[in-house]
């Protein structure tokens, strides 16, 4: 594509969104019941499916599909200059499952999950357990073999949105020989299946955006395992490599579009005539837009083929930061009257202007998805050439 | 990334590496004249390549690693000045440069006040400005470009002694130097449009130095990380240590990455290409200072040694901070361009 088709592609999304974006919809989300933030979820999915927005990193063939790299940062872009809801609810079925199956599925998986997601299916990611965070591979939830089936019973957490999921790609032990990853496999789960209850975790920030999954003897059967018994491990790697640098290239956008609403709160609070705090304001800009050039540029290294092992850690890591650095410099500019709880913004993603809110809302980016910490280990280690942690430690009282 | 400009940064790394460290301006200088590496920007119809700063920035960047005391910056500005002059003003003193006779730019803030008939001002933090055979400066206000001769009435060139000993840091004074001596480049509209486009190159410039002398340092720090042993084993090991090296390395990543973006802004002329301009100098030379600080800690004793490099890399990534605009104003610039936005 040219750099005028693209130019042309972009006026078009753009176009688009400025007619369809639901108005208000921030207003319209404060302190809503749950119910509500879904329905708005699910028209908002079905009007992008509808234009071919909600799916360009599909295979050519599917309904929206086909779409180079270049083009589905040309959407990312503009849903984020339009500040449209992100679609938190549908995130895993469109990005998690769809490419899991297709990298990973056989073609009866595909035929039977991937035109359920288009109409709506709801699907949840059940990897992380109470006691395996950072460390995934720990994970001792556990999948027996029962002739065609398997029986599951364990724990799962932080799983988003599992209280509306009508499937769950889980992750769960079928064997304890070996390094820990050579026993994991990887099965769909109905989400109504007998045995499943799930649980809302009630967070700090009003929303329950996550919940538990607790497994009591599920039956999964056998042909709803991708990949080979105890391979799990390596198609769980291409379920978090699915939105490929995507997600942080439209949040790094939001974040830039969020900037002036720094700038209204100095107005509000009377310190817009203040040097130091319009400075402190200079340099948090010039920080969120090195967050976004360096999430353009891992997106154009990926495109060109380029990527190296510990660059998607680079960028995870800076945004995570600077998004904290964006929230504190909210506080700061906020002062008292940003405690005032005015409410919780369903599905306003981490840059609100509501900065008590915003700065916790933060940490979701600095734990979720490998935290800051094992960033850090991956670009020390993996980028850098620095030795590995070694894997056999004793604690003195142990030994 | 064009094949062109990864050919471009072999060859500069090659030339800044064969120059010892600090890379001498003696050693580097003769070579980057011979390569063209001024041509890179200059425009076509001037004999050039007519490249775009996403190229430059290259060689700035490898300088930078090398701690070249090369003024290629200066000089690359200079001709920048040249080839935008109006008539025909420029055109000798662009051939002098061309054929190596260095015209010094002032890398730092500053401008010269037209008094009656005479040019005056001090212009500090001038590279390499007693071997030069000019000045590039501009009057108050962006309102006239001047090329000053070096052997013009009234010109007094000192050395003061920087920290930073890597470059050959000049002030300039101009005691009223007479109009008659001096070559006016532009004036008006078209003096106000090169004195910006200097500007923002000139950080551009800074930037990349920033940018290669930061990578360079992490890539010693981490060398002495890996070899050191204390308690028995490699530095390296210590979680605490492998986050900090992490966390500039992933500053740096942001700062190169910025400083690229910014270089296509300027290049395409885009409207927010000042901007991003800025940005891009106050992150990078935040994290050349940042990376500084912490390698002389991760290097421990032996960082305190006048031996070891590792105070060159400081001096300069201090210095770098101050250059090319002072960051306190360009700070003050970005925030202000986000509160109009704000409405």
């Amino acid at each position: 594509m040219t750099a005028e088709e693209l130019a042309s592609f972009r006026a078009e999304v753009r176009a688009w969104l400025e007619a369809n974006v639901p108005r208000g919809w921030r207003s319209a989300m404060t302190n809503a019941p749950q119910e509500a933030f879904v329905a708005l979820q699910r028209d908002w999915f079905h009007k992008l499916v509808g234009a071919g927005l909600a799916t360009p990193h599909w295979p050519a063939g599917w309904p929206g599909g086909g779409r180079s790299l270049a083009e589905q940062k040309v959407i990312f872009e503009e849903i984020a200059r339009a500040d449209a809801p992100r679609l938190i609810l549908y995130f895993v079925s469109l990005y998690h499952a769809a490419c899991t199956l297709f990298e990973c599925g056989t073609e009866e998986q595909r035929d039977r999950y991937l035109p359920g997601i288009l109409e709506g299916a709801v699907w949840c990611q059940g990897f992380s357990e109470p006691n395996a965070g950072s460390d995934l591979a720990s994970l001792r939830t556990r999948a027996e073999r029962r002739g065609d089936r398997y029986l599951v019973s364990g724990q799962k957490i932080w799983s988003t949105m599992a209280q509306y999921a009508d499937h769950c790609l889980l992750l769960a032990r079928t064997s304890s020989e070996g390094p820990p990853q050579a026993g994991l496999t990887y099965l769909l789960v109905d989400m109504k299946s007998p045995g499943i209850s799930v649980r809302p975790i009630h967070q700090i920030t009003g929303d329950d955006e996550f919940a538990e999954i607790f497994f009591d003897e599920v039956e999964v059967p056998v042909e709803n395992r991708v990949g080979e018994e105890g391979g799990g491990w390596a198609v769980a790697q291409a379920t978090l490599a699915s939105e490929r640098g995507l997600t942080l290239v439209e949040l790094s956008a939001r974040l830039a579009h969020a900037l002036p609403r720094l700038g209204r709160a100095l107005r509000e609070r009377g310190l817009a005539e203040d040097p130091g705090m319009r400075r402190d304001l200079g340099r948090l800009a010039a920080r969120v837009a090195a967050a976004r050039a360096l999430a353009d540029q891992y997106l154009e290294r990926r495109i060109a083929g380029r990527e190296r092992v510990g660059d998607a850690s680079l960028v995870k890591l800076h945004y995570a930061v600077v998004l904290r650095e964006f929230a504190r410099l909210g506080l700061r500019f906020g002062g008292l009257p940003a405690h005032r709880d005015r409410g919780f913004v369903r599905g306003a993603t981490q840059e609100t202007g509501h900065w008590v809110l915003d700065f916790m809302n933060s940490y979701n980016w600095s734990i979720a998805g490998g935290s800051n910490e094992i960033q850090r280990n991956i670009i020390a280690e993996r980028l850098l050439g620095m030795p590995r942690e070694p894997r056999t430690w004793r604690l003195e009282e142990e030994a | 990334m064009s094949e062109y400009r990864e050919e471009l940064r072999a060859s500069a790394r090659k030339v800044v590496e064969d120059a010892g460290t600090p890379a001498s301006e003696g050693a580097v200088w003769p070579v980057a004249v011979e390569l063209g590496w001024l041509l890179t920007t200059l425009p076509e119809a001037r004999g050039g390549l007519g490249l775009g700063w996403g190229d430059a920035v290259v060689l700035h960047e490898e300088l930078g690693r090398g701690l070249a005391g090369a003024p290629l910056l200066s000089a690359a500005l200079a001709a920048e000045a040249l080839a935008g002059a109006e008539n025909e003003a420029g055109a000798s003193w662009l051939e002098r440069l061309l054929a190596g006779e260095p015209i010094a730019v002032p890398l730092a803030d500053g401008a010269l006040a037209a008094e009656g008939d005479g040019l005056s001002g001090r212009l500090e933090a001038v590279p390499s400005a007693a071997g030069a055979c000019a000045l590039v400066a501009w009057t108050e206000g962006a309102e006239a470009l001047w090329l000053i001769p070096r052997d013009a009435p009234a010109v007094a060139i000192e050395t003061p002694p920087y920290w930073d000993e890597t470059r050959a840091w000049c002030a300039v004074e101009l005691r009223g130097v007479p109009r008659s001596a001096a070559v006016v480049l532009a004036r008006g509209e078209r003096a106000a449009r090169l004195v910006e486009a200097l500007t923002v190159r000139r950080a551009l410039g800074i930037a990349a130095d920033a940018v290669g002398g930061g990578a360079q340092l992490l890539e010693l720090t981490l060398e002495h990380l890996r070899t050191r042993r204390q308690f028995g084993r490699p530095l390296a090991l210590f979680q605490a240590l492998k986050h900090r090296v992490a966390d500039l390395a992933t500053e740096l990543a942001a700062a190169e990455a910025l400083l690229h973006e910014a270089a296509a802004a300027v290049d395409a002329g885009r409207a927010d290409a000042f901007r991003r301009a800025w940005e891009a100098k106050l992150v990078a030379t935040a994290a050349y200072a940042r990376c500084a600080e912490e390698a002389l800690q991760l290097h421990g004793g032996i960082g305190m040694a006048v031996e070891h490099p590792c105070h060159l890399f400081l001096k300069r990534a201090l210095l770098d901070v101050e250059l090319a605009g002072d960051p306190e104003s360009l700070a003050l610039a970005v925030g202000d361009a986000v509160l109009r936005e704000a409405g």
